[in-house]
């Protein structure tokens, strides 16, 4: 007992002195050798880095498709990935640590990195950030998202044409602007070509949880809803809905793999092209920062191709409305946009400012639920 | 010669860090015998039979089996051998049927089991060897003795020539040893060879057919139980005579310390609790408590250090109503309690001596300023205590469960003693002693006694109680059946209240 | 055949050898993966390559100074979980809800510095200190209480009241604590600079350490020093025994539950005030679970506990780092687990040893 005490207090005076040592010594000299090696290859770096892991099925990984092609169209860079970063204490180090290995571009990908993306940013002026769906910019910051909302309309056609019940179910992840907008963008679609119907909401407070999201689609196509519309990375409603015969609507990538007679389209992030724009604009120098919200007409959203059990007659429309949207001759929220309690909140005639989009928070008319304040 | 010998263990020697417990130790056990294997504890017993049962290996000595040399690497190869071995503390699964039990972790148990057929095999073997089981009877259902008479069936099923029988008698009562004898001895008619370890010499005289000792992990002696006498049998376990218990005074009792008016407590199962318990013991009176397990021994003891709250009655301590005070309480008002079962709830065995020693102390300002322990103070306090009872001990840091149950009671009663208690209840203090180490725990309560100290003495041993006591109460099913001064307790009469009669009965009789 | 054998007492050799053995082991596991991930990689891979990830992984957590100072932050709130949970192990109270805990410190933190954004660094951070302590006190007094006095199973108690304690720090950051600048976003508003606890110069290394160390000092201080330690020990080892003495158990367990939680509570502030430097999702990534392993691997000694944080810190922190070499992050799941499943396995032959029938015996 006491030797395996001495030799414990001894290791740890060990580990403290190395730690001290390592602290005066001198300040990266690994930077420096990395950096000669990036001279000698030439190569521009570009780092992303995820939330979850590549292979989610789900958000992470349509970033990752988006970073496939940009890998494609330019041969010339060379990317790194960090997978399944939490978003606390541990983003702030592997940023700075992607910033000192010479990665000249690091795309953050979630929300929760914005914090630590701001103070690394200070660290390291040369290097640009670019922060998926924050709102804080810097010289060296920049934000990008694109503006869903717009898919999720052309998505809500398509659901409010095949629902029967006129009965809508909607798996909802965070009480937060993002998914509120989206349900609200998707019930005017199904509104458009079905007044009749409504849209219940359901929130699992997850972004990520199979069973939990599945079992939300569950309870919703058990008190009469036929089709059921998500905001998680997981594909467990249309499994749900593929399991009792029902339809749905997938979110971030096509889901028709993994519910296949049950997914009517799914609502995709594209995220490639931004990818391609912006690295080619910061390798030329004419990238500036800005808060970039990609509408449906710069390809960063859309649909994934329809299933098989959606009429002509529907795609047609769904097609027309998505020319008209590219086109810019209507948006999702034009006026007149009542509440849930009837009530104006878009006059006629008028459109909803970004920033009034950006901070929704209540509910359109034909949405069944509330907000949790 | 070599023929009737079923096992021959030759020149064995066993090693432990610091302990020589076998020193080229022989042993031979004939078909068809009792031999017993007698000793003090410490002496090397429990190490041999673990060896020959394959719990151990020996670092030297050879082991024959019938003529065989056998080398033994799980208890497992020796039970094929046919040597099964009945520990002290088996292990059974409560909720299983004795059958269960028996062919459980045999080898060809195989994946499902046949009940049926093992429960008429078990009823058969049962029956011939004149061991009362009932094959599908519950382990919880069942008394200690049953358990180990399940235990001894599991041997014999396994097809075991030799039972070897770790102080079988340690947790039974007098009748129910008396039984076990009698069964064993019925098995050796039958060819069976069994080997009891004991240290009690009137066992031996008993049962035995030959008796070796073993001293200091030698074997000094193998003799015919026809050529020796207990006194012999002492000497040559001990090296010396034993001092023969002299006639004692009766002490001079003074005032009532201790008072118990009508108390009833329950028990922690369906047995007896206590029921309107009263009594009183004097300063200077060893009120000794004799009882048959399951009759309110324990609670009784517990009801008075304030383990066990009461439902009814009270307790007075110097006239002091101290009914259902804490345990704390209870001990700060000057009583120390000798527990049944010192390891497990009156020591705490992987703690060192220290540790164990300030257990009652820890709080007093003897020991420290403030919230604090000053551990010299406490090994100083330690070694005084250890001084005082003169265990040896190898060091003050390690587990005290490596001790031998001689020295845990010495520490113990050093402990218990040392604050100087108004009363002391004692529970069995001298179970599982070895002679020299029992006789030295009496001296200490006597001494106590003659110090003014109340003492209550609960054993399940009448000679103990009849040496000790000035009086003696019989216990039985919760109630107190009477108390006798020591010089009316007849043995017989004892024994005839711890079976329910009523003093008055027992003197029409 | 081989058989197995239980030891008398485990080999003081097997003490010193067996963990060596288990982390060899565990890294030649990982060194198989990462070759069989790397020959279905269209570069291939060489065995070279494979052991360079470990040097990768070294070196991120250790080769720079930015590498022991990340792991160092990374290892802060593993020290004081694992110090927390270490003491209701002590007295076999089976908290599993440090992680709970650990939030309802952090919350109670954040109420102070969001509610009296006014107060002076002198009071402000005592008063984190304070309220950390004290939230993550009481929220471990709620299965204290039933534990003590109705023998109410504390595993599962504790642990259903993490997923409790995260939830009811969501409902303030999705309501009452949102940032009116946030866009509706769940974040609390950033503290003010009075409510950040001081750095180690331009690291992030925070006074947390000093909190931890200072913390296991006591901690051995009065288990070895103090009556109450001495309580503790004796409860811990022989509840039976400790009764007989007539300590009460009862008033111990809602004693350590406290500091037991308290201690996670401490976690939670310094990780809110130091880190994120205000209330938000996603504030511990299973540290509370983590701890538990960090206090079983360090056997509950609270020094060994600084040290086995410093370990499972490295670990993670380097895991990160040799992702950017392309090593994906489920490889580096997999050799961390492998490491812990090694080393508590290697337990095993503590207590067994394996016997080859016939051939004589083979010790491992």
């Amino acid at each position: 007992m006491k030797l395996s005490k001495k030799i414990l207090t001894i290791v740890f005076t060990l580990v403290l002195a190395v730690a001290l040592v390592g602290c005066g010594s001198q300040e990266k000299p690994k930077a420096a050798e990395e950096g000669k090696k990036d001279a000698a290859t030439d190569k521009l770096k570009v780092a992303f880095i995820y939330v979850g892991p590549v292979g989610d099925g789900g958000y992470s990984y349509a970033h990752d498709l988006g970073r496939q092609y940009l890998v494609k169209e330019m041969p010339d860079i060379e990317t790194t990935i960090v997978e399944s970063v939490p978003e606390g204490a541990d983003s702030e180090r592997v940023l700075t640590e992607l910033a000192e290995k010479g990665n000249k571009i690091i795309f953050a990908t979630s929300f929760g990195y914005m914090d630590p993306v701001i103070k690394v940013a200070q660290k390291y002026p040369d290097v640009k950030f670019l922060h998926c769906s924050g709102y804080k910019t810097a010289d060296n910051v920049g934000t990008y998202f694109g503006r869903m909302y717009q898919a999720r309309y052309l998505s809500g056609i398509v659901a409010g044409k095949t629902t029967k019940t006129n009965t809508i179910g909607y798996v909802a992840a965070f009480p937060i602007p993002e998914v509120v907008r989206g349900i609200n963008a998707f019930t005017q679609g199904v509104r458009s070509v079905n007044p009749n119907a409504k849209v219940n909401v359901v929130w699992t407070n997850t972004w990520y949880d199979p069973a939990a999201e599945k079992e939300a689609g569950k309870s919703l196509l058990e008190t009469g809803a036929d089709v059921v519309a998500q905001h998680q990375d997981t594909p467990g409603p249309q499994q749900a809905a593929e399991e009792k015969g029902k339809f749905g609507i997938g979110y971030n990538s096509d889901m028709s793999k993994m519910a296949p007679k049950a997914v009517l389209t799914s609502a995709v992030w594209n995220w490639g092209p931004y990818y391609v724009n912006t690295v080619k604009a910061i390798k030329e120098g004419t990238w500036k920062s800005d808060q970039y919200w990609g509408p449906i007409s710069d390809n960063i959203v859309d649909l994934a191709p329809f299933g098989p059990m959606v009429p002509e007659d529907v795609k047609q429309l769904v097609e027309t409305k998505k020319q008209e949207l590219i086109e810019g001759k209507f948006d999702v929220f034009d006026g007149p946009v009542k509440d849930q309690t009837g009530k104006e909140r878009v006059a006629a005639g008028q459109k909803m400012s970004d920033a009034d989009m950006l901070s929704f928070d209540w509910f359109v008319e034909g949405v069944e639920g509330t907000i949790p304040k | 010669m070599t023929e009737s010998l079923l096992v021959d263990m030759r020149q064995i020697t066993k090693k432990f860090p610091g302990v020589l417990a076998n020193d080229q130790v022989e042993l031979q056990v004939k078909r068809g015998e009792i031999l017993a294997l007698l000793g003090e504890n410490g002496s090397g017993k429990s190490t041999l039979m673990s060896i020959l049962s394959g719990l151990y290996r020996p670092d030297a000595g050879e082991i024959y089996v019938a003529g065989h040399q056998v080398s033994f690497k799980s208890p497992r190869e020796a039970i094929k051998a046919g040597i099964g071995m009945v520990h002290q503390h088996f292990k059974q699964v409560e909720t299983f049927s004795v059958a269960e039990n028996v062919i459980l972790g045999s080898k060809d148990a195989g994946f499902t089991m046949n009940t049926k057929q093992v429960e008429k095999e078990i009823a058969e073997l049962s029956q011939g060897y004149g061991l009362q089981v009932d094959p599908t009877a519950k382990i919880w259902q069942l008394s200690v003795a049953e358990r180990q008479r399940v235990e001894i069936v599991k041997m014999l099923y396994r097809g075991s020539k030799l039972l070897v029988l770790d102080e079988p008698t340690a947790v039974l009562t007098p009748q129910e040893a008396r039984e076990l004898f009698q069964v064993i001895k019925q098995m050796t008619t039958r060819g069976q060879s069994v080997i009891l370890i004991t240290h009690k010499l009137n066992e031996v005289m008993e049962v035995a057919d030959r008796v070796t000792i073993l001293r200091n992990g030698k074997s000094v002696a193998t003799r015919e139980r026809s050529q020796v006498n207990e006194r012999e049998l002492a000497r040559l376990m001990m090296g010396q005579d034993i001092i023969a218990p002299t006639k004692r005074k009766l002490g001079n009792l003074g005032q009532p310390i201790l008072q118990l008016k009508d108390v009833s407590a329950p028990s922690d199962s369906n047995r007896a609790g206590l029921c309107n318990v009263s009594l009183s013991v004097r300063e200077g009176e060893i009120l000794g408590i004799a009882g048959i397990a399951g009759n309110g021994r324990r609670e009784l003891a517990e009801a008075i250090v304030g383990l066990r709250s009461l439902t009814g009655g009270s307790i007075t301590l110097c006239g002091k109503d101290v009914s259902n005070f804490s345990p704390r309480e209870i001990i700060e008002e000057g009583v120390s309690y000798i527990p049944e079962d010192r390891l497990g709830s009156g020591l705490v065995p992987n703690l060192g001596a220290i540790d164990n020693l300030i257990l009652k102390e820890y709080r007093r300002p003897g020991l420290g300023r403030g919230p604090f322990i000053n551990r010299k103070l406490a090994k100083e306090f330690a070694l005084r205590l250890i001084e005082s009872v003169g265990v040896k001990l190898t060091g003050l840091e390690a587990p005290v469960k490596m001790l031998s149950g001689g020295n845990l009671q010495r520490i113990l009663l050093a402990r218990e003693l040392a604050a100087k208690p108004k009363v002391i209840v004692a529970v069995y203090p001298v179970r599982g002693l070895d002679i020299a180490a029992a006789e030295a725990v009496h001296q200490m309560l006597l001494e106590q006694r003659s110090k003014g100290a109340a003492i209550v003495l609960i054993s399940e041993d009448l000679e103990e109680l009849l040496k000790l006591s000035d009086n003696i109460g019989v216990l039985y099913k919760g109630t107190l059946m009477g108390v006798l001064p020591v010089t009316e307790a007849e043995p017989e009469k004892v024994g005839l209240m711890m079976l329910g009669s009523q003093p008055e009965e027992v003197k029409a009789s | 055949m081989i058989k197995l054998e239980r030891r008398a007492a485990p080999s003081s050799m097997g003490l010193v050898l067996i963990p060596v053995i288990a982390v060899f082991l565990a890294l030649i596991t990982g060194a198989i993966f990462l070759y069989l991930n790397g020959l279905s990689s269209p570069k291939g891979i060489t065995w070279g390559q494979v052991f360079a990830v470990y040097g990768g992984m070294l070196d991120g957590a250790f080769g720079s100074t930015y590498g022991v100072s990340e792991t160092i932050v990374k290892a802060i709130p593993l020290m004081l979980c694992g110090l927390g949970v270490s003491m209701a192990f002590r007295m076999q109270l089976w908290n599993i809800g440090a992680e709970g805990q650990f939030y309802m410190g952090a919350f109670g933190a954040s109420w102070l510095a969001l509610t009296y954004p006014e107060l002076p660094v002198y009071l402000m951070l005592p008063g984190m200190v304070l309220l950390g302590l004290l939230c993550g006190g009481l929220w471990a007094l709620i299965p204290g209480i039933p534990r003590a006095y109705l023998g109410v199973n504390e595993t599962i108690t504790t642990l259903m009241l993490n997923y409790v304690a995260i939830l009811w720090v969501n409902y303030f950051i999705f309501g009452p604590w949102k940032d009116p600048q946030g866009m509706n976003f769940p974040l609390s508003k950033p503290f003010e600079p009075s409510a950040v606890l001081p750095t180690l110069g331009s690291s992030r290394v925070h006074f947390g350490l000093v909190f931890a160390l200072a913390i296991a000092v006591l901690l051995w201080f009065v288990l070895k020093q103090s009556r109450w330690g001495y309580e503790v020990t004796v409860i811990g080892e022989s509840p039976r025994t400790a009764r007989y003495a007539g300590m009460n158990i009862k008033k111990n367990i809602i004693l350590v539950m406290f500091v037991s939680g308290a201690i996670a509570g401490l976690a939670g502030m310094a990780e809110v005030s130091a880190i994120t430097q205000r209330m938000q999702q996603g504030l511990s990534p299973g540290y509370g679970y983590t701890a538990i392993i960090v206090a079983w691997l360090a056997k509950l000694n609270p020094f060994a506990i600084i040290l086995v944080a410093i370990l499972l810190g490295a670990l993670q922190v380097g895991g990160y780092s040799v992702q950017t070499t392309g090593v994906p992050a489920a490889i580096v799941f997999m050799i961390q687990g492998a490491l812990l499943f090694f080393v508590l396995g290697g337990e095993f032959f503590n207590r067994f040893r394996i016997v080859l029938k016939n051939q004589g015996k083979v010790e491992v």
